[in-house]
Protein backbone atom coordinates (compact mmCIF):
# COMPACT_ATOMS: atom_id res chain seq x y z
CA UNK A 1 0.00 0.00 0.00
CA UNK A 2 1.40 3.41 -0.94
CA UNK A 3 1.81 6.37 1.38
CA UNK A 4 -1.48 7.80 0.16
CA UNK A 5 -3.26 4.59 1.09
CA UNK A 6 -1.81 4.67 4.59
CA UNK A 7 -2.96 8.26 4.98
CA UNK A 8 -6.52 7.26 4.11
CA UNK A 9 -6.28 4.33 6.52
CA UNK A 10 -5.22 6.55 9.40
CA UNK A 11 -7.81 9.24 8.70
CA UNK A 12 -10.58 6.71 8.16
CA UNK A 13 -9.76 4.87 11.37
CA UNK A 14 -9.69 8.07 13.40
CA UNK A 15 -13.04 9.19 12.01
CA UNK A 16 -14.69 5.88 12.76
CA UNK A 17 -13.36 5.88 16.33
CA UNK A 18 -14.60 9.38 16.96
CA UNK A 19 -17.99 8.71 15.43
CA UNK A 20 -18.44 5.54 17.49
CA UNK A 21 -17.52 6.99 20.87
CA UNK A 22 -17.65 10.72 21.26
CA UNK A 23 -16.94 13.95 19.49
CA UNK A 24 -13.34 15.11 19.20
CA UNK A 25 -13.82 17.66 21.97
CA UNK A 26 -15.51 15.15 24.24
CA UNK A 27 -12.82 12.60 23.71
CA UNK A 28 -10.03 15.12 24.34
CA UNK A 29 -11.64 16.13 27.61
CA UNK A 30 -11.92 12.53 28.68
CA UNK A 31 -8.33 11.73 27.76
CA UNK A 32 -7.03 14.66 29.76
CA UNK A 33 -8.38 13.00 32.88
CA UNK A 34 -7.61 9.34 32.52
CA UNK A 35 -7.44 8.68 36.23
CA UNK A 36 -10.71 9.41 37.78
CA UNK A 37 -13.44 8.20 40.01
CA UNK A 38 -14.58 7.77 43.06
CA UNK A 39 -15.80 10.66 45.00
CA UNK A 40 -17.98 10.23 48.00
CA UNK A 41 -18.80 11.25 51.45
CA UNK A 42 -15.39 10.76 53.03
CA UNK A 43 -13.64 13.58 51.29
CA UNK A 44 -10.44 11.72 50.56
CA UNK A 45 -11.59 10.57 47.16
CA UNK A 46 -11.75 13.15 44.46
CA UNK A 47 -13.41 13.21 41.13
CA UNK A 48 -11.70 14.78 38.17
CA UNK A 49 -13.95 13.31 35.57
CA UNK A 50 -14.78 15.89 32.93
CA UNK A 51 -15.10 18.83 35.27
CA UNK A 52 -18.42 20.30 34.30
CA UNK A 53 -18.55 18.90 30.81
CA UNK A 54 -21.77 17.19 29.84
CA UNK A 55 -20.44 14.77 27.26
CA UNK A 56 -21.48 11.14 27.61
CA UNK A 57 -19.04 8.49 28.78
CA UNK A 58 -19.42 4.88 27.68
CA UNK A 59 -17.83 1.78 29.18
CA UNK A 60 -15.69 1.55 26.07
CA UNK A 61 -14.38 5.09 26.69
CA UNK A 62 -13.43 4.09 30.22
CA UNK A 63 -11.57 0.99 29.07
CA UNK A 64 -9.60 2.98 26.52
CA UNK A 65 -8.84 5.81 28.94
CA UNK A 66 -7.70 3.29 31.52
CA UNK A 67 -5.30 1.77 29.04
CA UNK A 68 -3.89 5.19 28.22
CA UNK A 69 -3.57 6.16 31.87
CA UNK A 70 -1.79 2.96 32.81
CA UNK A 71 1.22 3.61 34.97
CA UNK A 72 2.89 0.31 34.30
CA UNK A 73 2.88 -3.12 35.91
CA UNK A 74 2.10 -2.60 39.59
CA UNK A 75 3.95 -4.06 42.53
CA UNK A 76 1.26 -6.11 44.21
CA UNK A 77 0.65 -9.45 45.85
CA UNK A 78 -0.08 -12.30 43.48
CA UNK A 79 -3.33 -14.19 43.80
CA UNK A 80 -1.32 -17.38 44.30
CA UNK A 81 -0.13 -16.03 47.66
CA UNK A 82 -3.74 -15.65 48.80
CA UNK A 83 -5.65 -18.40 47.07
CA UNK A 84 -5.24 -21.87 45.62
CA UNK A 85 -6.88 -22.96 42.44
CA UNK B 1 -8.93 4.25 -6.08
CA UNK B 2 -8.90 0.58 -5.17
CA UNK B 3 -6.28 1.25 -2.53
CA UNK B 4 -8.45 3.95 -1.01
CA UNK B 5 -11.41 1.62 -0.81
CA UNK B 6 -9.39 -1.09 0.89
CA UNK B 7 -7.99 1.45 3.33
CA UNK B 8 -11.47 2.72 4.20
CA UNK B 9 -12.84 -0.77 4.75
CA UNK B 10 -9.88 -1.65 6.94
CA UNK B 11 -10.39 1.49 8.99
CA UNK B 12 -14.06 0.68 9.55
CA UNK B 13 -13.29 -2.92 10.57
CA UNK B 14 -10.49 -1.85 12.91
CA UNK B 15 -12.62 0.84 14.48
CA UNK B 16 -15.64 -1.38 15.05
CA UNK B 17 -13.45 -4.12 16.49
CA UNK B 18 -11.92 -1.73 18.99
CA UNK B 19 -15.30 -0.38 20.11
CA UNK B 20 -16.87 -3.83 20.42
CA UNK B 21 -13.92 -5.20 22.37
CA UNK B 22 -13.96 -2.41 24.87
CA UNK B 23 -17.71 -2.63 25.52
CA UNK B 24 -17.86 -6.11 27.02
CA UNK B 25 -15.95 -7.86 29.81
CA UNK B 26 -13.37 -10.44 28.92
CA UNK B 27 -14.20 -14.03 29.75
CA UNK B 28 -10.67 -14.57 31.03
CA UNK B 29 -11.66 -12.72 34.21
CA UNK B 30 -13.28 -16.01 35.27
CA UNK B 31 -11.11 -18.97 36.23
CA UNK B 32 -11.57 -21.61 33.52
CA UNK B 33 -12.81 -25.07 34.48
CA UNK B 34 -9.59 -26.77 33.41
CA UNK B 35 -7.60 -24.53 35.77
CA UNK B 36 -9.14 -25.95 38.94
CA UNK B 37 -7.08 -28.37 40.97
CA UNK B 38 -9.96 -30.13 42.71
CA UNK B 39 -13.25 -31.63 41.61
CA UNK B 40 -15.05 -29.68 44.30
CA UNK B 41 -13.96 -26.34 42.88
CA UNK B 42 -14.53 -27.42 39.30
CA UNK B 43 -18.04 -28.71 40.05
CA UNK B 44 -19.00 -25.48 41.77
CA UNK B 45 -17.70 -23.48 38.82
CA UNK B 46 -19.62 -25.63 36.36
CA UNK B 47 -22.82 -25.46 38.39
CA UNK B 48 -22.73 -21.70 38.87
CA UNK B 49 -21.06 -20.69 35.62
CA UNK B 50 -23.94 -18.39 34.72
CA UNK B 51 -23.67 -16.65 38.08
CA UNK B 52 -19.94 -16.09 37.59
CA UNK B 53 -20.61 -14.53 34.19
CA UNK B 54 -23.30 -12.35 35.70
CA UNK B 55 -20.87 -11.12 38.37
CA UNK B 56 -18.27 -10.34 35.71
CA UNK B 57 -20.76 -8.50 33.52
CA UNK B 58 -22.46 -6.55 36.28
CA UNK B 59 -19.22 -5.27 37.77
CA UNK B 60 -17.90 -4.34 34.35
CA UNK B 61 -20.93 -2.25 33.47
CA UNK B 62 -22.33 -1.16 36.81
CA UNK B 63 -19.14 -0.50 38.79
CA UNK B 64 -16.83 0.67 36.02
CA UNK B 65 -14.32 2.16 38.45
CA UNK B 66 -13.44 -1.40 39.49
CA UNK B 67 -11.15 -3.60 37.40
CA UNK B 68 -11.34 -7.37 37.70
CA UNK B 69 -7.98 -8.95 36.79
CA UNK B 70 -7.50 -12.11 34.78
CA UNK B 71 -8.85 -15.12 36.74
CA UNK B 72 -10.16 -12.68 39.35
CA UNK B 73 -13.43 -14.60 39.75
CA UNK B 74 -13.70 -18.24 40.79
CA UNK B 75 -14.25 -20.81 43.51
CA UNK B 76 -10.84 -20.70 45.12
CA UNK B 77 -9.48 -22.29 48.28
CA UNK B 78 -8.15 -19.76 50.82
CA UNK B 79 -4.45 -20.27 51.50
CA UNK B 80 -5.12 -20.45 55.23
CA UNK B 81 -7.67 -23.26 54.90
CA UNK B 82 -6.60 -26.67 56.13
CA UNK B 83 -9.17 -28.52 54.01
CA UNK B 84 -10.37 -28.02 50.45
CA UNK B 85 -12.73 -25.25 51.49
CA UNK B 86 -14.10 -23.49 48.45
CA UNK B 87 -15.00 -19.82 48.68
CA UNK B 88 -16.47 -17.78 45.86
CA UNK B 89 -13.67 -15.27 45.32
CA UNK B 90 -13.61 -11.90 43.62
CA UNK B 91 -10.53 -9.72 43.21
CA UNK B 92 -10.88 -6.10 42.14
CA UNK B 93 -8.58 -3.14 41.67
CA UNK B 94 -10.29 0.02 42.86
CA UNK B 95 -9.41 2.90 40.58
CA UNK B 96 -9.30 6.18 42.42
CA UNK B 97 -7.00 9.11 42.62
CA UNK B 98 -4.35 8.91 45.30
CA UNK B 99 -4.92 11.59 47.91
CA UNK B 100 -2.50 12.78 50.56
CA UNK B 101 -5.28 12.69 53.13
CA UNK B 102 -6.04 9.06 52.42
CA UNK B 103 -2.36 8.10 52.21
CA UNK B 104 -1.66 9.74 55.57
CA UNK B 105 -4.08 7.46 57.36
CA UNK B 106 -2.77 4.32 59.07
CA UNK B 107 -3.12 1.19 56.95
CA UNK B 108 -5.82 -0.15 59.27
CA UNK B 109 -7.93 2.95 58.61
CA UNK B 110 -7.40 2.79 54.86
CA UNK B 111 -8.25 -0.89 54.90
CA UNK B 112 -11.29 -0.31 57.12
CA UNK B 113 -12.53 2.38 54.74
CA UNK B 114 -12.20 0.09 51.74
CA UNK B 115 -13.73 -2.82 53.63
CA UNK B 116 -16.74 -0.74 54.67
CA UNK B 117 -17.22 0.64 51.21
CA UNK B 118 -16.95 -2.50 49.14
CA UNK B 119 -17.12 -5.83 50.96
CA UNK B 120 -20.83 -5.81 51.79
CA UNK B 121 -22.05 -4.62 48.39
CA UNK B 122 -19.77 -7.02 46.54
CA UNK B 123 -20.81 -10.03 48.62
CA UNK B 124 -24.41 -9.10 47.94
CA UNK B 125 -23.67 -8.96 44.21
CA UNK B 126 -21.69 -12.22 44.33
CA UNK B 127 -24.49 -14.14 46.00
CA UNK B 128 -26.58 -13.72 42.85
CA UNK B 129 -30.06 -15.12 43.23
CA UNK B 130 -29.08 -16.87 46.45
CA UNK B 131 -29.19 -20.40 45.04
CA UNK B 132 -25.57 -21.16 45.87
CA UNK B 133 -26.08 -20.19 49.52
CA UNK B 134 -27.88 -23.48 50.11
CA UNK B 135 -25.16 -25.52 48.38
CA UNK B 136 -23.19 -27.42 50.99
CA UNK B 137 -20.10 -27.37 48.75
CA UNK B 138 -19.77 -23.62 49.07
CA UNK B 139 -17.86 -22.69 52.22
CA UNK B 140 -17.75 -18.91 52.05
CA UNK B 141 -16.84 -15.75 50.16
CA UNK B 142 -13.51 -14.06 49.48
CA UNK B 143 -13.24 -10.41 48.49
CA UNK B 144 -9.80 -9.12 47.54
CA UNK B 145 -9.52 -5.35 47.27
CA UNK B 146 -6.47 -3.52 45.99
CA UNK B 147 -5.81 0.12 45.37
CA UNK B 148 -2.98 2.45 44.44
CA UNK B 149 -0.98 3.26 47.57
CA UNK B 150 0.29 6.61 46.35
CA UNK B 151 1.05 8.43 43.13
CA UNK B 152 4.08 6.68 41.62
CA UNK B 153 7.23 8.71 41.28
CA UNK B 154 8.27 9.57 37.76
CA UNK B 155 9.41 6.39 36.09
CA UNK B 156 8.65 4.31 39.17
CA UNK B 157 6.29 1.38 39.31
CA UNK B 158 2.99 1.88 41.10
CA UNK B 159 2.57 0.09 44.42
CA UNK B 160 -0.76 -1.39 45.38
CA UNK B 161 -2.13 -2.08 48.82
CA UNK B 162 -4.28 -5.17 49.10
CA UNK B 163 -6.61 -6.74 51.60
CA UNK B 164 -8.02 -10.23 51.34
CA UNK B 165 -11.29 -10.68 53.21
CA UNK B 166 -12.57 -14.17 54.00
CA UNK B 167 -16.14 -14.60 55.18
CA UNK B 168 -17.35 -18.07 56.14
CA UNK B 169 -20.71 -18.96 54.69
CA UNK B 170 -22.56 -18.66 57.98
CA UNK B 171 -21.37 -15.09 58.41
CA UNK B 172 -22.14 -14.21 54.80
CA UNK B 173 -25.65 -15.65 54.98
CA UNK B 174 -26.38 -13.89 58.25
CA UNK B 175 -25.11 -10.63 56.76
CA UNK B 176 -27.25 -11.03 53.65
CA UNK B 177 -30.26 -11.80 55.83
CA UNK B 178 -29.64 -8.71 57.94
CA UNK B 179 -28.76 -10.62 61.09
CA UNK B 180 -25.14 -9.43 61.00
CA UNK B 181 -24.91 -5.67 60.58
CA UNK B 182 -22.17 -3.77 58.78
CA UNK B 183 -20.41 -2.67 62.02
CA UNK B 184 -20.03 -6.34 63.02
CA UNK B 185 -18.94 -7.67 59.65
CA UNK B 186 -15.20 -6.90 59.93
CA UNK B 187 -15.07 -8.53 63.33
CA UNK B 188 -16.51 -11.73 61.88
CA UNK B 189 -14.12 -11.75 58.89
CA UNK B 190 -10.54 -12.95 58.47
CA UNK B 191 -8.61 -10.11 56.87
CA UNK B 192 -5.01 -10.15 55.65
CA UNK B 193 -3.10 -7.21 54.22
CA UNK B 194 -0.21 -6.58 51.83
CA UNK B 195 1.85 -3.49 51.09
CA UNK B 196 2.91 -4.16 47.53
CA UNK B 197 4.24 -7.71 47.77
CA UNK B 198 5.05 -7.45 51.49
CA UNK B 199 2.65 -9.30 53.77
CA UNK B 200 1.28 -7.28 56.66
CA UNK B 201 -0.29 -10.27 58.37
CA UNK B 202 -3.76 -10.42 59.77
CA UNK B 203 -5.45 -7.06 60.19
CA UNK B 204 -8.06 -6.10 62.76
CA UNK B 205 -10.44 -3.73 61.05
CA UNK B 206 -13.47 -1.68 61.93
CA UNK B 207 -16.45 -1.53 59.61
CA UNK B 208 -19.46 0.69 59.26
CA UNK B 209 -22.31 1.47 56.93
CA UNK B 210 -21.16 3.13 53.72
CA UNK B 211 -23.64 3.88 50.95
CA UNK B 212 -21.06 4.95 48.37
CA UNK B 213 -21.62 2.02 46.01
CA UNK B 214 -25.38 2.49 45.97
CA UNK B 215 -25.23 6.23 45.45
CA UNK B 216 -22.12 7.00 43.42
CA UNK B 217 -22.50 7.56 39.69
CA UNK B 218 -19.68 8.20 37.26
CA UNK B 219 -20.43 11.60 35.81
CA UNK B 220 -22.17 11.40 32.44
CA UNK B 221 -21.75 7.63 32.32
CA UNK B 222 -24.04 6.00 29.80
CA UNK B 223 -24.82 2.30 30.09
CA UNK B 224 -24.50 0.16 27.00
CA UNK B 225 -27.83 -0.53 25.27
CA UNK B 226 -29.63 -3.44 26.90
CA UNK B 227 -27.69 -3.24 30.16
CA UNK B 228 -29.41 -2.37 33.41
CA UNK B 229 -27.99 -1.95 36.89
CA UNK B 230 -29.85 -2.40 40.17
Amino acid sequence: MGSRGWRFLMIGGALVMLAGCASGDEWRTWREHPTHYASGDHGFFSLRNREGKTAKVTRGDIALARDEGWWGKPITVSSEQILER
Amino acid sequence: MKTQRIASILAVVLGLTAVAHAASPSNDRILALDRYTSDKGRTLAATYGATLKQINTSIYHCMPWLEVPKEGIGFYKPRDASRDDRYLALRVYIEQEPSTQFTAMPIEQRASSMFSRYVGPLVRRMSGNGAMLTDSSLDGFTVILEWLKEMPLSGGRPVHETIAVFLDKETAVEYLQGMVKAPDLAERARVYGWDGETPLGRLRLASWDDNFVSTYKVANYQLEPGVSCQ
